[in-house]
């Protein structure tokens, strides 16, 4: 009836044409500014840290020597490390307030379709994946807000940088540490900085977020939604259909679209998604043959 | 004015002219270091001198002006050191005897409270007391013919390797630590060695005037760490995170991290791989692409 409605009532087929302008004039925006913007200082402190950080846990290796001079010696790395360590603190508190309105607004129930938390669906879409991996059945390419993987970067991400928090604070103030705990916790503290920034570097440079967002097949050469939030609302409801869906029954559709971006906005960011999916493969193939070392590393000392 | 008189005068003129153009020419040759240790130089400059055996290794006899030119030292005659030495050919005990006394007493004329102070230490009760031909004496650590003030730059650079001849494994530990890492990444005000031992007073641990005996070490640390606590000074700085024998506790921790680190990559690689392998071979990488 629809499409006979369609081909002949003048007034369906201008609203439908209104409709169909309207929609091309709008796009899905998956993330707020501040969380693009926390996203984006946690990226920028991220690698500071890393790139400061990680000579001195091969401080006996050549090119860690030569790093560290090219960084101004290792008092500017450390005044750089601290900086951005702070840098990433303030995101991590941006983050609990975060939480905290949503976990207040939702009055604590945030296991919703679109939540965070891992659900029983997550652990089905894990299986099936794992079989598809072995040549059986198909993929699951239809997730909702957040998939299993993005569900498990997040909480290991959450855990990691608790720690490295936590013991990069201990190591920066090691008596105020000692008031309170005995000498052996900044032993501790440093091989679990040490350890977990090698773990962090590896989950995020090379086997899981680089990879995830950028050389995954549905969106390589890059997720773009995390740089500007925006999406085409076809391309949306194909990537994240059970959200779509779910947003289109609750019809709370519309709190995730925006007017497109300027044709002049849209030719900057594209020269800053760019940049950013270059360096990011840049980084990716460096720290895929930075990882290979460190194994041989490893494999050769035992 | 007479004849006799005129002459006597420029005679006289003449002889303290020539003194006074003699003498500085005369002391030039006959009192300057240098010029004395020339003498030495004439015999151990040549490439060809030979060599001595001393405590079964086998050392090079040959001293050129240039070994001591940036010395401290080098401007101190050679007999100052090798006490008693005559420039003439020596034979081969007396090189040795000299050779003892050079790198040891001959350093107390002149520096007898460090002497001193050394002769009370582990180090020095070593060499004097049990004659230990492999404990170190003065020169040992400070170097011979090139030696440098220990306020120098560059000196500091010298201490790790030098305690690291008989101290190897400590030497290892202690590069695993932040102060060992800043130092070897060229920050050399960073703590070494001498910094918690102490140099020509160091003692074992065990002895309560060590620098690092108990009751001393946070006052050590204290040096550089304001504030430091018998606490903080119970961090283990010599501790090796691969032998459970050094620390067990640290040991497990770090296990852990090696593990996590291996599972968490094992786990991500194979799960980047097969999603990149299987969607390549599906052609999920051309699939919507306008």
């Amino acid at each position: 009836m629809a499409s006979i409605e369609t081909h002949h009532s003048p007034t369906a087929a201008a609203r439908i044409a209104a409709a169909a302008a309207a929609v091309e004039q709008v796009h899905y925006q998956r993330f707020t500014a501040f969380q693009r913007w926390v996203h984006f200082l946690i990226m920028c402190s991220f690698t500071v840290l890393v790139f400061t950080g990680m000579p001195l846990r091969y401080s006996d290796q050549g090119w860690a020597k030569w790093e560290m001079s090219h960084l101004g010696g290792i008092q500017t790395a450390g005044i750089v490390h601290r900086f951005a360590a702070m840098i990433m603190v303030s995101c991590v508190f941006c983050m609990l307030g975060f939480f905290a309105r949503i976990l207040v607004k939702t009055r604590g129930r945030y296991w919703g379709p679109g939540t965070m938390v891992p659900t029983r669906k997550d652990w089905h879409d894990l299986v099936a994946m794992v079989r598809w991996f072995l040549g059986k059945g198909r993929p699951v390419l239809e997730h909702d807000r957040y998939s299993y993987w993005e569900k498990f970067e997040f909480w290991a991400a959450s855990g990691g940088v608790t720690i490295m928090c936590v013991t990069g604070a201990m190591l920066w103030y090691p008596q105020l540490t000692t008031r309170f705990l005995p000498g052996i916790f900044l032993n501790f503290a440093l091989v679990n900085h040490s350890g977990g920034a090698l773990l962090a570097m590896g989950f995020v440079f090379v086997f899981w977020h680089v990879f995830h967002a950028h050389l995954r097949p549905e969106v390589f050469p890059m997720d773009k939604t995390m740089f500007d939030g925006g999406l085409p609302v076809d391309e949306y409801a194909r990537e994240r259909p059970l959200e779509y869906e779910r947003r289109v029954r609750e019809g709370s559709l519309h709190e995730v679209l925006v007017p497109v971006h300027s044709p002049s906005r849209q030719r900057v960011e594209n020269v800053i998604w760019w940049a950013i999916t270059i360096v990011a493969l840049l980084v990716w193939a460096a720290f895929t043959l930075f990882v290979i070392w460190v194994a041989s590393f490893w494999l050769g000392s035992l | 004015m007479s004849r006799h008189a005129f002459l006597g005068t420029l005679l006289v003129t003449a002889v303290l002219a020539v003194v006074a153009f003699a003498a500085p020419a005369g002391a030039i040759e006959f009192s300057l270091a240098h010029g004395a240790n020339g003498r030495c130089f004439v015999c151990h400059a040549k490439p060809d001198i030979g060599t001595v055996v001393v405590e079964g290794e086998r050392k090079s006899l040959v001293v050129t002006a240039d070994d001591t030119h940036d010395s401290i030292h080098s401007r101190l005659d050679c007999t100052a050191c090798h006490v008693g030495l005559q420039p003439r050919e020596h034979t081969a005990e007396e090189t040795l005897g000299w050779y003892q006394q050079a790198k040891l007493l001959g350093c107390s004329d002149c520096h007898a409270d460090q002497f001193t102070m050394y002769s009370k230490s582990f180090h020095g009760d070593l060499v004097l007391g049990e004659n230990d031909k492999k404990a170190p004496s003065c020169a040992d650590c400070h170097g011979s013919h090139g030696i440098i003030s220990p306020g120098a730059p560059g000196f500091r650079e010298t201490v790790l390797p030098m305690c690291s001849r008989c101290h190897g494994e400590r030497s290892e530990t202690y590069l695993d630590t932040y102060h060992g890492k800043a130092f070897r990444m060229g920050a050399t005000t960073r703590a070494v060695c001498t910094d918690c031992h102490g140099y020509h007073e160091i003692l074992p641990q065990a002895d309560p005037a060590s620098m690092v005996s108990d009751r001393n070490v946070a006052r050590t640390c204290g040096k550089c760490h304001k504030h430091a606590s018998g606490k903080f000074a119970s961090f283990l700085v010599h501790v090796d995170p691969t032998s459970p024998k050094s620390s067990m506790s640290v040991w497990v921790m770090e296990l852990n991290h090696k593990l996590l680190i291996v599972g968490l990559f094992l786990v991500g690689g194979l799960h980047c791989f097969l999603y990149f392998y299987r969607g390549l071979k599906e052609g999920l990488y051309s699939r919507g692409k306008h």
